[in-house]
């Protein structure tokens, strides 16, 4: 039944030092921090690296949270996705983009990319298409980016991330329409359609 | 049909019905569906649980250390929390904690010397505060 408890309660035990709490917040949410993470900063290693240390700001700044004005993982995703950012300014100048492997997947060592073969489209497309997406996404200004990344893939509402980026709802329906529409062009720039 | 999965019923039903009138729209409304479905082909791979597990232990370490330990047990610890807190200030700061030690010295001081005035209106204040003293 452990698995079961509420993000409140977690936190309100993790508030109270216990460290199974802070543990199960963990494995809840690491592999979805480190996604939102991992599509921003765009390297395995440094993104790894940023989630760790994003753990380390949640437990610090837990007092702050709070729960009438958000949700605790929309809280969270704001605390990546600023942490992500900050690293991924750090980073620009001095590192290029990764290269993917034959599925469109960053190479993560020791892992199978074989499953990428039963998606839609064939692995050389699908690879052609996501090295589009990111290297768009990495050009694209930063509320651009982070409201692409939270709606398409972590599938905030409109409204979480106008809250969570203090904003209006008109600026993030901007924000979605011209990153959506970068990623379009560039798809097409590079022959696929749509 | 919808487009972002956000509008209201009455939107959406207002959007479908358009949609099978207006083909125009209707193209573009299925573009749109292909390119998010495009979108969304960017998956990321999960990081093995071995990865996890040594990050994860060392994160509780230093939770461990950080909260657990110093904020979470008893009176004592937050004592030396805060001591620790005030030290590390005082080896950054030097100049404003000089500042702040001869405010408070000046304070005693300055209590101090109303005590002994107050002596001198009140004569007999002192022996009432040590009566006070040794009831409590």
């Amino acid at each position: 039944m452990a698995s079961l408890q509420s993000d409140e309660d977690l936190v309100a035990k993790t508030l109270e030092g216990e460290e199974a709490a802070f543990s199960r917040l963990h494995d809840r949410y690491r592999q979805r921090i480190y996604s939102t993470v991992y599509r921003i900063i765009q390297d395995a290693a440094a993104a790894q690296d940023a989630t760790q240390e994003i753990f380390i700001k949640l437990y610090k700044s837990l007092p702050e949270w709070n729960p009438r004005k958000a949700k605790f993982s929309t809280w969270l995703y704001r605390l990546a996705a600023n942490h992500a950012i900050d690293c991924w300014r750090a980073r620009r100048r001095r590192f290029e983009a990764p290269p993917l492997d034959a599925s469109g997947r960053e190479y993560v060592p020791e892992r199978s990319v074989s499953d990428a073969i039963f998606t839609p489209f064939g692995a050389l497309e699908r690879k052609e298409i996501v090295e589009q997406i990111r290297r768009c996404v990495d050009n694209l200004p930063e509320l651009q980016k982070k409201v692409f990344l939270l709606r398409y893939f972590e599938d905030l509402k409109l409204e979480e991330i106008a809250d969570m980026e203090a904003c209006s709802l008109g600026t993030v329906k901007t924000s979605l329409f011209r990153a959506t529409h970068s990623v379009r062009r560039a798809l097409r720039r590079a022959g696929g359609s749509p | 049909m919808h487009l972002l999965g956000e509008e209201t019923s009455d939107m959406e039903k207002e959007i479908s019905t358009h949609l099978r009138e207006c083909d125009e729209c209707d193209g573009i409304f299925r573009e749109y569906g292909s390119l998010v479905e495009r979108i969304r082909t960017w998956t990321v791979s999960e990081v093995p649980e071995e990865l996890w597990q040594a990050q994860k232990a060392a994160l509780l370490a230093r939770y461990r250390q950080d909260f657990a330990g110093g904020r979470g047990k008893g009176i004592i610890a937050f004592l030396r929390t805060s001591l620790e807190t005030a030290w590390n200030y005082a080896l950054e700061h030097p100049l404003s904690t000089l500042g702040y030690v001869a405010a408070a010295l000046a304070f005693a001081l300055q209590q101090t010397i109303s005590t002994f005035r107050l002596d001198r209106i009140l004569p007999g204040a002192s022996q009432v505060f040590e009566i006070l003293r040794q009831v409590f």
